[in-house]
Formats: structure tokens, sequence, C-alpha cells
């Protein structure tokens, strides 16, 4: 007979990577700055199956929009303030991100290897 | 910077404008007034700039993800006003579901004017600090309330054109569709602040029908179209669908059994 309580440790671990949002392990955090209406940096590498905390910091008064269609992302950074927005788990490939406010300028985008 | 604003403005108001329009369609055929139509969209744009002027304070509410909070709640809550509106539209006789449905258009108005109208008013502010943009943005926004007004006017005029019967399925689809898309919706933004775990996507329609295209926007507008959906939002839009159908139709037959209930 399978012993379960050796196991129980693992089914646990496994219990709580899946209810992902209720454990405190940190994901690993990106920063991005919003200054003149452009990213810095505009290209991201972050590593595939991996969930990241984008740290965004809108250096410009105005307010801007981070939003991508790729990632299913949108979000308002008002002006000299931060945003918070988790990416990932991502398969590999390329995400392109834009400010909407001022797409022109505010164009970047994540790559996942 | 005129087409951007132009395209921005326009994404915003035809949401909204699209719901006015149904609802106003339906008070016409109902004979409900429409005042409350016009008061709700006043109350709406009242509470985007409250919404816009303290974007700050809630946006660093809960260390970051105030914004996702207050919108998915506004989401949820905009679901949950259709589906009273929608549960109560077969029987338009009785005063309490008449009121229900004032109350439901009321409240669903408002908080889709709020989410989109404050969007809005943060765009153009921003342009407060570079004047000599701000004409041509002011410009390029009127022209997308414009056209975004226009498509709104037209599905009304549409609606209250056909015969009542198949108007009032249409806009009972449209406005059933519209409820699915909030949920949607309130599922990315809590995915957004992980407190929804993320999911690869179930497909990729992206190459078939692009969502940055016009009509990828204009999917999105009337069903909530999203070209690489995760499995969670895709059971919560059946689910969403599912639900108001099934309320709409116990409540259908109930009534039918007993006529004067």
């Amino acid at each position: 007979m399978v012993n379960y309580s050796k196991r129980l440790p693992f089914i646990l671990a496994t219990l709580l990577s899946v209810l992902s949002p209720l454990s405190i392990a940190g994901s690993p955090i990106i920063e991005i700055e919003i200054r003149n209406h452009l990213f810095f940096p505009d290209v991201i590498t972050i590593p595939a199956d991996t969930k990241i905390k984008l740290m965004i910091y809108n250096r410009d008064n105005s307010s801007e929009e981070f939003e991508s269609y790729e990632l299913n992302r949108e979000k308002i950074i008002p002006g000299k303030s931060r945003a918070v927005i988790f990416i990932g788990p991502l398969p590999a490939g390329e995400y392109p991100f834009f400010g909407e406010f001022f797409p022109k300028t505010a164009q970047g985008k994540v790559v996942v290897k | 910077m005129l087409l951007n604003a132009v395209i921005l403005t326009l994404r915003e108001v035809i949401e909204a404008s699209l719901i006015v329009s149904l609802f106003l369609a339906f008070c016409q055929l109902s004979g409900q007034p429409k005042k409350t139509i016009l008061a709700a969209l006043f109350l709406g744009l009242l509470s985007a700039i409250l919404y816009a002027f303290n974007i700050s304070a809630i946006s660093q509410w809960q260390n970051g993800i105030g914004q996702e909070i207050v919108n998915a709640s506004i989401c949820f809550l905009v679901y949950l006003f259709l589906l009273i509106f929608l549960a109560t539209f077969i029987k338009s006789d009785p005063k309490s579901s008449k009121q229900l449905q004032s109350l439901a258009m009321v409240v669903g108005i408002t908080l889709a004017t709020t989410q989109e109208g404050a969007e809005i008013i943060l765009y153009l502010l921003g342009f407060t600090f570079s004047p000599e943009l701000f004409r041509p943005v002011l410009f390029g926004s009127l022209i997308g309330a414009g056209i975004g007004l226009s498509f709104g006017i037209f599905i009304y005029y549409l609606l209250i054109n056909v015969s009542k019967k198949s108007s009032l399925r249409i806009g009972f689809i449209m406005i059933l569709l519209i409820a699915g898309s909030m949920i949607m919706q309130a599922i990315q933004l809590l995915t957004q602040i992980d407190w929804i775990s993320s999911q690869y996507p179930l497909w990729d329609s992206s190459a078939f029908i692009n969502e940055r295209s016009l009509t990828g926007q204009l999917l999105y507008a009337l069903i909530g179209y999203e070209a690489t959906p995760t499995p969670i939002q895709v059971i919560s839009y059946v689910v969403s669908l599912m639900l108001i159908l099934a309320l709409s139709a116990y409540l259908y037959f109930r009534d039918q059994r007993q006529p004067n209930a």
C-alpha cells in the first residue's frame, strides 16, 4: 500500500503551486520606466513558463495606458506613479506592448526565451 | 496624434453607446420613459470625472492593484444588473419588474460610462502638459465620439424599425453578449493582478481576426472578442451566458404557468 502520509508534503506543494495566487513566494520583478512617452528598456527578455511581476514607473506628468493585445494586458498608469502588472507564464515568443495614449513613441516588446 | 485620438475615443464611446442605444430602443418599444437613461448618462459622466481625478489614489490602493479591483467590480456589477434586466425582460407587465428594469438600466449605464469616460478624460488631461497638441487631440476625440454616437444611433433606429418581436430578440442577444464580455474583462483584470492564475491561451485566432483590426475592435465591443482567451475566460464566458439564459427561461415558463403571478 502506498504511504500517503509521506507524500503529503508533495501533494500540498502541488496544491499550493496550483493555487499560485495564494502562494507568497515572489515572482521575479522587472522594472520599466516611462520617460517622455518612451519605454526604458523597450525590450525585456524573460524566461519561458515563468510568472513575472512588471513594475512600471511613469515618470511623465501625463497618464499612460500600458496595453498589449498579445499579453492580454491593459492598465492606466497615472503620471508620476508606479503600477504593478503580472505577466506569464508564457510560451517562447515575442509579445509587443505599447502605450495607448502615445502609441507612436511608446512601443516595446517582451521577448520570452 | 489626431488619428490616435479618434481611435482611442471611438473605442471607448462605442461600447457605452451600444448599451445606451439598446436600452433606449427597449424604452421606446416597451413605452418606458427615456428620461432615466439620460439621467444615468449624466450620472455616469459625473462619476467618470470623479474616477479620473482620483485615479492616482485608486491605483495605489492595495499596493498598486486598486484600479483592477475597482474595474473588475464594475464589470461584475454591470453583469449582475444586465442579468436582472434580461431575467425580467420577457415578463413586461408587472410593475415590480418595470421598476427593476429601470434600476438595472440606470446602474448599468452609469457604471459603463464611468469606466469608459474616465479613460477618455485621463487621456485628454495628459495633453494639458503639451498645450500645442491639446487642440488637435480634442478635435480628434470629438470626431471619435461623433462616430461612436452615430453607431449607437444607427443601432437604435435599426432596432425600432424592425418588427417588435425581432427587435426584442436582437436586443436580448446583444445585451446577453455584452454581459458575457463583462465577465471576460473581469477575469482578465484579476489575472493581471495575479488573483487568478494565468494560463496558456486555449486558442489563438489572431491570424484569423486580429484584435488590432477594425473587425477585431468592433467584435470586442459587441461580444467581447478575444483572440487568445484563456480556458478560465472561455469557461466563465459560457457559464455567465448560460446562467442568464437559464434564469430567463425559468422565469418565463413560471410566468406562463401562472399568467397573473
